[in-house]
């Protein structure tokens, strides 16, 4: 099976949220500030524990802050 | 670079530098014929108190001199972040695997020796080679997953 696409709108969500740092956010979440940069430039996508304390942060459903794009429409 | 990321370069340069240094030693033993058990064992001792001994230095040297690089850059404080957390691990995990298939490969390899009518003393010797070149894939590849991401 094709592996697809997580995107994920944390960037805009910490622009929203007064400019939060992602050493902030890192914080809140539990994870180093490395993996935030990852995720923001769709180098990883995180477990479901930590996708959902990242939407519960923002305070927005999970699908609000990422999103699944299958292999076969994008192609 | 991050706290996980100096912690991996420095084992792979400790670990490059110990392969080099074994794998020079022991060719030297076999041009000047004096491959045998007692300076094979001397070797082995020195390559694991070098491996233990070195990863630990060369850590504390290079999160020292990074922290001096980072305050002479920026002016702030060096932030050192030495909690792992679900990336480090899994980046952790994928590289124990390629250490295990080069193990096993190495194991499978060095058991060959024994096929070819070699001595025992053969098999130790390639033992040891592939458990450094295993140590030494598995860093290169952790060290990949952290710069390309997966």
């Amino acid at each position: 099976m094709a592996k697809g696409r997580i995107s994920n709108n944390i960037r805009k969500l910490r622009f929203f949220r007064d400019e939060m740092t992602q050493q902030q956010l890192a914080e809140k979440v539990g994870v180093t500030r490395q993996t935030i940069i990852a995720m923001e430039q769709d180098k990883y996508s995180p477990s479901l524990e930590l996708a959902f304390r990242i939407a519960h942060v923002f305070g927005v459903p999970l699908e609000e802050v990422f999103s699944y794009h299958p292999k076969d429409l994008q192609d | 670079m991050a706290f996980q990321e100096k912690n991996i370069v420095a084992s792979l340069s400790t670990f490059a530098l110990i392969l080099g240094f074994y794998s020079v030693r022991v060719l030297q033993m076999v041009r000047t014929e004096s491959f045998t058990a007692t300076n094979l064992f001397w070797l082995w001792g020195m390559v694991a108190v070098f491996a233990v001994i070195g990863t630990i230095l060369v850590s504390i040297f290079a999160h020292i001199a990074g922290g001096i690089v980072h305050k002479i850059r920026t002016n702030e404080d060096p932030n050192i972040e030495d909690i792992q957390d679900e990336r480090d691990q899994l980046i952790d995990l994928k590289g124990t695997r390629v250490a295990y298939t080069f193990s096993s490969i190495g194991v499978a390899l060095s058991m060959l020796t024994f096929v070819f009518g070699q001595p025992p003393l053969v098999m130790f010797g390639s033992l040891i080679f592939f458990g450094l070149l295993a140590q030494v894939a598995a860093d290169i590849w952790r060290l990949t997953l952290y710069r390309r991401g997966f």
